[in-house]
């Protein structure tokens, strides 16, 4: 059994973090060693291979830009609005944001993996530093008084560590790009380069996602998708279970 | 909404006003237009229906209120399968929705009492120069309550804006079937007129009788921003219905494993079926390409969910329909 580290003390004021350390935590809270789990899922990505509707890299990049910009527009938003509450204290909005995207969340998959990321999430939060807010919130979900949606563990875990929330919603957009591109490479005809290049192409988007995000009040989060929704439902009934989603 | 000082008295008091000026996506269509202004007489629609259960067990339209240009037609009892069931179609006399139109229906199942409710024919949201078109819907079921609200599609032209609310406050014990068919536009009008509209936002949020919310679906379509035709979005489809139920979790189980999922990229046709957050219900989506096959699935689920909840299928379609 290993020795318990003890976790860090995390001031609530971001000011108190030097920007190298800042940089610091948000590769780490980015990469995909990140024990979260994102690997496990594919957003549609496995049943769309399937149905031979993303074959190649060039509608790939397509199925990929749909789920940025669903994310944006509804994980994003409220990843904003639990990182402000943070920095004000107000944990009554972090809870209110959480249970706001449960309720914007239509495919029952989709909930699912938004719950089990945030409950690991707020749980390594706990190992790594002492927050009143971030412990307050994993005790909530363990109580069932909060759903624990990853977004709104984001909000909080890169408040406390110093981020700011442009830098956050580059990590959620990473996040929500890289989990599409690397299930991509399992279940896809596409080579490490095609995904990069997607990637970076994509990446130049990210500020006008923002733009559009950063300004938006919790009852403005909107989705249409109903391709993607249709993709999730074959998964949700069908039987191909490599991934979660 | 600017109304000049004038006619303020002009407007109908007890028509609650609809006002989407605070929506976001809307901010760029508040102009008033040249021609009636916005909320005039005509352009302010307003209908309220009210079901109610007769002691001997038919279900009655109890009350209606309504303001043109909506109408109501008179309720029959047609559905061979529920012969105690009103049906009822809803109308315009003002022809498609233009600019600067607000409505707001109001419909109460009440306690055990059931209803049918559709449109006498597809709703045009016509070309808009200036402001938009909107409509608030209250849809209140109580106890034991059912209605199955299954409208002819909606053909949004160029440049069209419409937004729309639906608050759906339903018992846990009640079941609301609630459609919506969105055509992506005319499409044999001139060289065709396909996602040529400039927004179409439309939310639908489910509460109980507390006022408990319990998910809110909003969808918001704006095709100079991001191109419907885009994978993921609406693809190699043309047509999207949506299908709200709120109903019971042990029916809304045993509608989930009733219902096919499809995607037939031959026949264009795709559906899926989810369950809606907080146990409120199911959400089903349908792409195609063609109207008549599109209906067909809605009116199969309906069915699906009316066998579930009341034991009974969901007549054919009337031929022409």
């Amino acid at each position: 059994m290993s020795t318990p580290i003890d976790p860090v003390q995390s001031p609530n004021d971001s000011a108190q973090v030097s920007p190298m350390l800042a940089a610091m935590r948000l590769l780490q809270f980015t990469d995909s060693t990140f024990p979260v789990g994102t690997f496990s899922f594919s957003n549609g990505l496995e049943t769309a291979s399937f149905e031979n509707m993303v074959t190649d890299a060039r509608e790939l990049e397509d199925f990929t830009w749909a789920q940025a910009v669903q994310a944006a527009y509804s994980d994003g938003v409220v990843a904003i609005h639990a990182h402000r509450a943070f920095l004000r204290g107000d944990y009554e909005a972090i809870a209110d944001a959480d249970k706001a995207l449960i309720r914007f969340k239509m495919n029952a998959e989709a909930r699912q993996m938004l719950r089990r990321m945030g409950k690991k999430l707020a749980e390594l939060a706990g190992k790594l530093f002492d927050n009143q807010i971030a412990s307050r919130w994993l005790a909530d979900i363990k109580a069932d008084l909060v759903p624990g949606t990853y977004p709104v563990g984001q909000g909080i875990a890169f408040a406390a560590a110093g981020i700011g929330e442009r830098e956050m919603f580059c990590a959620h957009q990473y996040g929500a790009i890289n989990m599409v591109l690397s299930a991509a490479l399992r279940c896809v005809k596409v080579s490490h380069y095609d995904t990069q290049q997607i990637l970076y192409r994509l990446s130049q988007k990210v500020e006008s996602l923002y733009e559009e995000a950063s300004r938006m009040k919790l009852r403005d989060m909107n989705a249409f998708f109903p391709e993607l929704d249709i993709l999730a439902s074959l998964h949700e009934k069908g039987n191909m279970r490599m991934f979660m989603n | 909404m600017n109304t000049p000082a004038n006619f303020d008295r002009i407007m109908t008091s007890s028509v609650p006003e609809v006002d989407f000026s605070s929506a976001r996506e809307m901010q760029p269509y508040l102009t008033e237009p040249d021609q009636m202004y916005v909320g005039a007489p005509g352009k302010h629609g307003y209908l309220k229906l009210r079901f109610q259960l007769d002691p001997d067990g038919k279900s009655i339209l109890r009350e209606i209120d309504r303001r043109v240009p909506l109408i109501a037609q008179q309720e029959l009892y047609f559905d061979r399968e529920m012969p105690e069931m009103p049906c009822l179609y809803i109308l315009s006399s003002g022809g498609p929705n233009v600019d600067g139109d607000r409505y707001q229906q109001d419909i109460i199942v009440e306690k055990d009492a059931f209803a049918w409710i559709s449109t006498g024919a597809a709703t045009k949201l016509a070309t808009m120069k200036f402001n938009y078109s909107g409509m608030i819907q209250n849809i209140i079921l109580e106890e034991g309550a059912y209605l199955e609200f299954m409208p002819e599609p909606v053909f949004p032209c160029a440049h069209t804006r419409f937004i729309s609310d639906t608050r759906l406050s339903v018992h846990p014990s009640a079941t609301v079937f609630y459609s919506e068919i969105f055509m992506g536009g005319r499409k044999y009008y001139k060289d065709g007129e396909m996602f040529d509209y400039d927004i179409l936002s439309v939310c639908s949020h489910g509460e109980r009788p507390d006022g408990e919310e319990l998910f809110r679906e909003k969808f918001v379509i704006d095709p100079n921003k991001m191109n419907p035709r885009l994978l993921g979005v609406m693809g190699d489809f043309e047509i999207f219905a949506n299908v709200i139920v709120m109903t019971p979790p042990e029916h809304a189980r045993k509608i989930y494993e009733a219902t096919p999922v499809v995607l037939d990229r031959k026949e264009h046709i795709a559906a899926g079926i989810t369950l809606l957050p907080n146990d409120a219900g199911l959400l089903y989506k349908v792409l195609g390409n063609d109207s008549s096959a599109v209906k067909r699935m809605v009116r199969e689920f309906c069915s699906i969910v009316r066998m579930e909840v009341k034991g009974k299928p969901v007549p054919e379609e009337f031929p022409w329909r």
